[in-house]
Parts: C-alpha cells; sequence; structure tokens
C-alpha cells in the first residue's frame, strides 16, 4: 500500500512519547536550567518538579513518594534492586528466586552476581501457557533466600503473572518480593500496598514517556544499598542530578496511565480480539502463544506452524510492508535475540522458539490499522516457504 | 448464574475486555464463560490457547528449576576477575548427539563464511547477484536442510556457475538496506576456524566430522569432510564439504 502511514506495532520495544507529556517536559529543557539540589528560585523550581513526578508516580503503583528512587532505566532500577538488596545482607549467604523468562536487566544483573558475589539464585519453571505458578516459587526458598524477583508481565510472550500470590509466598517466607513492571504497569492496576509488593521497577518509555528515565519504587523498611555513588540524590540510594525533563515527562506519564488505565486496557482488548479474531481467520496455521486472558491487554504472540523458520522473512516482508512487529533472528553473527530463552523455558523445541512475532498494541493504534495489518499479514504469510509439502502436518511439526 | 454469585474485584481494571466490572457481571447471566477473562478470578492455570491445536507436549510444566551457585568468597577475599571463565564443552548439541569441534568464523568477516549455490544457478546473473548485495535464503535438501531463513553478504560471486560465497549475518542488514531473496539453495562448503576441539579427536584431512557451528541458531550439530587444513595464528583454518546436518 504505497504512500500509507507505517503501522507502529511494537509497543512492548517502545511506546511513542504522547504529545501531552511532551508538552509537559518541553519548558524544563527550554526554560528551566535549575539542578534540583541547587537553593535558589532556578533550583527550588526544578525540585518542586521533581516531587511533583514521584507523587505522580507513586500513584500510578499505590506507593508512598518517598519509596520512588529515579533511575536512568527500567535497567537500572531491575540492577539497584538486586544488587541493592544482595549488599544490604553483606556477609550473610543470599539466595535469590527468579524466573526462567526474566528480562534480560533481571537474569543477567542475577547471573552476574552470582559470578561476582557468591548469590545463589534458582530459576522457577514456567508453565507452557507462560505463567510462573506460585507454588512452584514458594518451594524454591530456602533459609537463605532473601529476594523474590518475578515479573508481572512478561515482554515477549505478554502473560501475567501473579504478582500479589508471589508477594504473599515470599512474605510468608519471611522474605522480600521484587517485580519487573515495566511491561505491566500502564495498563496493569499494580498497587503495591494492597499487593504487597516490597520492589517495583518502571522504566517511562514503556508509558509513553521519555527514554533514558526509570525508577525502583521501595515499600517502608526495605533494606537497600545503593549501587551508584556520589552526591547523595534520591535519599542517597541513586547519586547523581535528576534529569529533570525526563523526570517530569516521566510523572506525566504515569499520570496519564493511571486516568485512563482501565479503559484503556478495555479498548486494547477489543483491538487484540479483533487481532486474533482475524488472524485465525485469514492464518489459519497461526497460534497464539502464551494464556489467552492472562496477558497485557495489547500484546499478541503469534508462532505460525510449519513456517517458524521462516520468521525472519515474515518480518522483512512485513517491515517492507510498512508495519513494525518483532520477531526472532536468523543465524547471525550477532547476539541471539530474545525469544529464544523465554520460549525455550516454555517448552518450544529450537525450531519453534525461532519463529514467533511479537505484535504489541498501544494507546495510537486503531482498529483500521489493525484491519491493514490483517491483509498484510496474510499477504505475507502467504509467500513463505513452508517447511513441509504435507499440508495436514503443519500443526504438528518439529513437536 | 446471576451476579450475585460472582464477586467480581471491583478494580474497573478492563483486562477482560469490558470497561467496568459492572459490564462484565451483567453479561455472566448469558455467557458464564466470560469470567474466564477476569484475570483476578479466573484459575491460575487457565488452559494453552492455540488457534490449532499444537501436540501434547505444550500442555504442563516444561522444565525443572535449575539453580546456579556460585563460590563463596571468604571475607576479605579478592573479587574474582570480569572474564567469565568458559566452562568445558560437553561436547553434545542441543539434542544431545556428540560432536568433535565447533566451527569458528573468521575474526575479520562479519559471519560464518559458506560457499552456496542458488537451487536455480542461473538466478545469480538473472538477479545480477553481486559482491556486497544482501541476499536471504534458506538451505533446502541436500547438504544442510536447515529450517532457518539465513541472511548474509556476498563476499564472492561466479556468474557462471551461479556459485556464491557469502558471510551469514542477523538479520539487521537486510531490513537497513533491502535484500534479493535467492529463496532455496544448497550449502556446499563452509569455511572457518577450529580454536576447541575435543581432546581426544584429531583433526585430518580426508576425514569426515560431526562438528558444531559455533553461530547456528539451533545448535544442532553438522557433519562434513574436511578437505583443507591450514594451521593459523587465530586457530587450524579448515573447509568442509559434503556437509549434512546429524
Amino acid at each position: 500500500m504505497a504512500g500509507a502511514p507505517r503501522i507502529y506495532f511494537d509497543n512492548a520495544a517502545t511506546t511513542p512519547i504522547d504529545p501531552r507529556v511532551r508538552a509537559a517536559l518541553q519548558p524544563y529543557l527550554d526554560d528551566c536550567l535549575g539542578n534540583p539540589s541547587s537553593l535558589h528560585v532556578e533550583g527550588r523550581t526544578a525540585r518542586a518538579a521533581v516531587e511533583n513526578a514521584r507523587r505522580q508516580v507513586a500513584e500510578l503503583v499505590g506507593a508512598s513518594p518517598h519509596g520512588v528512587v529515579f533511575t536512568g532505566s527500567g535497567t537500572e532500577a531491575d540492577n539497584l534492586a538486586l544488587a541493592g538488596v544482595t549488599r544490604a545482607f553483606a556477609g550473610q549467604p543470599v539466595h535469590i528466586v527468579t524466573s526462567a523468562i526474566e528480562h534480560p536487566a533481571v537474569r543477567e544483573t542475577c547471573a552476574w552476581l552470582a559470578q561476582r558475589e557468591g548469590v545463589s539464585v534458582t530459576y522457577a519453571p514456567v508453565k507452557s501457557d507462560g505463567i510462573v505458578d506460585p507454588d512452584a516459587v514458594a518451594a524454591l526458598i530456602d533459609r537463605e533466600t532473601r529476594l523474590v524477583s518475578i515479573m508481572a508481565a512478561n515482554n515477549v510472550v505478554g502473560t501475567l503473572q501473579p504478582v500479589r500470590e508471589m508477594a504473599r509466598v515470599a512474605h510468608t517466607h519471611g522474605v522480600l518480593f521484587h517485580t519487573d513492571a515495566v511491561q505491566a504497569a500502564s495498563c496493569v492496576p499494580l498497587d503495591m500496598q494492597r499487593d504487597g509488593i516490597d520492589l517495583l521497577s518502571l522504566s517511562g518509555h514503556k508509558l509513553y514517556g521519555p527514554k533514558g528515565i526509570g525508577a525502583l519504587v521501595c515499600g517502608d523498611s526495605v533494606p537497600l544499598t545503593p549501587v551508584i555513588h556520589g552526591g547523595g540524590q534520591e535519599r542517597g540510594l541513586r547519586s547523581g542530578t535528576e534529569n529533570v525533563a525526563a523526570i517530569v515527562g516521566f510523572g506525566e506519564a504515569a499520570r496519564l496511565c493511571a486516568a485512563t488505565r482501565g479503559e484503556e486496557a478495555a479498548r486494547l482488548v477489543q483491538l487484540r480480539e479483533r487481532l486474533i479474531e482475524g488472524t485465525r481467520t485469514r492464518v489459519p496455521n497461526a497460534y497464539v502463544i502464551g494464556d489467552l486472558y492472562r496477558r497485557l491487554p495489547g500484546h499478541v504472540c503469534l508462532g505460525f506452524a510449519g513456517q517458524e523458520g521462516e520468521s525472519i522473512k515474515l518480518m522483512l516482508a512485513l517491515d517492507e510492508a510498512g508495519v513494525a512487529v518483532s520477531t526472532g533472528s536468523a543465524c547471525s553473527a550477532h547476539k541471539a535475540s530474545e525469544p529464544s530463552y523465554v520460549l525455550t523455558a516454555l517448552g518450544f523445541d529450537a525450531f519453534r522458539a525461532r519463529g514467533a512475532l511479537r505484535i504489541t498494541l498501544g494507546r495510537f493504534n486503531t482498529e483500521g490499522e489493525v484491519d491493514r495489518f490483517l491483509d498484510l499479514l496474510s499477504r505475507a504469510v502467504g509467500t513463505l516457504r513452508p517447511i513441509t509439502t504435507r499440508a495436514g502436518a503443519v500443526a504438528g511439526v518439529c513437536s | 448464574m446471576t451476579t450475585a454469585d460472582v464477586a467480581l474485584p471491583g478494580l474497573d481494571c478492563g483486562l477482560c475486555g469490558f470497561k467496568l466490572c459492572s459490564d462484565l457481571a451483567a453479561r455472566l447471566p448469558a455467557q458464564p464463560e466470560l469470567l474466564e477473562r477476569c484475570i483476578h478470578l479466573a484459575p491460575k492455570t487457565a488452559p494453552a490457547t492455540l488457534l490449532r491445536p499444537l501436540p501434547q507436549r505444550e500442555s504442563g510444566t516444561t522444565a525443572a528449576a535449575t539453580t546456579v551457585a556460585a563460590p563463596r568468597r571468604a571475607a576479605g577475599q579478592a573479587l574474582p576477575v570480569m572474564a567469565r571463565a568458559e566452562p568445558e564443552p560437553t561436547w553434545q548439541d542441543s539434542l544431545g548427539r556428540e560432536f568433535d569441534f565447533y566451527l569458528e568464523h573468521f575474526p575479520e568477516e562479519p559471519g560464518p563464511r559458506e560457499t552456496i549455490l542458488p537451487h536455480n544457478p542461473l538466478i545469480t546473473r538473472e538477479m545480477e547477484i553481486k559482491v556486497g548485495d544482501v541476499l536471504i535464503g534458506r538451505p533446502l535438501g541436500m547438504s544442510c536442510g536447515c529450517p532457518i531463513t539465513h541472511c548474509g553478504v556476498a563476499t564472492e560471486v561466479d556468474p557462471r556457475t551461479g556459485v556464491i560465497v557469502w558471510c551469514v549475518t542477523g538479520p539487521l542488514r537486510p531490513r537497513q538496506e533491502g535484500f534479493k531473496d535467492l529463496g532455496y539453495y544448497t550449502a556446499e562448503a563452509y569455511d572457518g576456524l577450529i580454536r576447541k576441539q575435543r581432546p581426544d579427536v584429531e583433526v585430518k584431512i580426508g576425514m569426515r566430522y560431526f562438528f558444531q557451528p559455533r553461530m547456528c541458531m539451533l545448535q544442532w550439530r553438522h557433519s562434513g569432510l574436511v578437505n583443507f587444513m591450514n594451521r593459523t595464528k587465530e586457530g587450524l583454518q579448515v573447509r568442509l564439504e559434503g556437509l549434512w546436518i546429524g
């Protein structure tokens, strides 16, 4: 469709900045030059803006503003949670329970802590529907366990994890609970006090806010040791001059999400179901990966039975046709892309684990875009080479 | 079922597709199955969702928990060096089959070097393939039979025979630069380096070996005949022909 605007269906990778967020932060790029630690008018103006944003972020997740520690990213927030708790127990054995499908920000940090700081890490298995079983987590907790870290929503397959049950399990054993809520916070109601979450990671650019800003939100009395040292900003937990404009944008983004979350989630579920139903009708060898309902409202993870090895061609064809979606990677000299270990953990073999197409809808996507995407998808899938010519066998291939 | 039978959470989260819990509750008498949509009430082990059913393998817990227990440091003991010590390979591929060595790509090249032949060699001329072109295709049938579409950049082109030498790379380059689609091709040869091999294996020219291309996404072993060897400072340079997966 020459000349048609591109369709952005990769909101799990990053969300476009909301114009209202841009308007809110712009004055802090243009006019407000103060350092929030300064005592003059300019500094106090910046400080007030940071504290207002802190309150907005806290309200999004049902926390006290005092618990919000602004960071440079969601990844940094995860690092602070994991390393900060580990170091708070210095001199004592530390065991962390996490899951096999965590984002690399948690997964790699755990691996680093295991290698460098003597931490034991246990990776809880995930069921084939993409959900981690709280009972399985409970069974892994031992006397040395200090922290359970389970993501609120998986970035690859979109499944929602039962964080409240996870927190209950952790607290039953006297263990802290952390959740990476980077994917979930824009559209899933999380309340740290109600749900018993001790530590929660957020990222601005997954909430229609700016990149380069995140937060670790901490409950009361959570032992945490900083990993970045310096001027003592953020209650000494994250030194470094605050990124005022990004923080203001993050706060406004959080406010907008909180104000429209339920209504927007319902709209996205309707769009998602339109997409799934349309796919079922037009691409009969497609299958949804992960639980159908316990998933992010705008998240669809599709496989194409018998054509999983062609995911790169599908992605290229969609990209050429004007659609941005996410997929796995072909044989590469570079690092393998993220779906492999998550889908492998779900029980997919190496072949099928390459074939996921991640379609993630967001605030600015429309029914018209979904319908246009379905046209383009069915056309693109039709050009793929099947791994078998035995049509009746495609659903069972590589099982 | 009446709405009184169900205590919806009252969060109005929208994740069921209804803006308000009361909207869902109003529909439940006629469609009680909609209750499954409430993530706060639905059983935590909902059935896996497929547009078409897949084999039984999909059900149940898929893997046991794994633990990484790092060696504990005594107080005051120096931190270990940054570089991770590479563990001794198991010399088994992802399907548990033994192999003899890893095949690495040349350090100065962007990816594994392969000699390939399109199933219709004429397309090398028809598509005017030249050095530097970004190509995609799948190694069908004779030779590798890999189910994965490969992407690469041509480094040598023989328009007379249709033979192409390319370095296999990731998908980013075709996305950025466009590409030519070879369709199916046969992998005729691999060139690369052996830097690590089983201690009990001696690599000799003229012998067939099982090997693991380091960058193979499926981590399946291949087999091939060594018909060229050259000891270099980076490792043992080899050329392998007569390729098969497994």
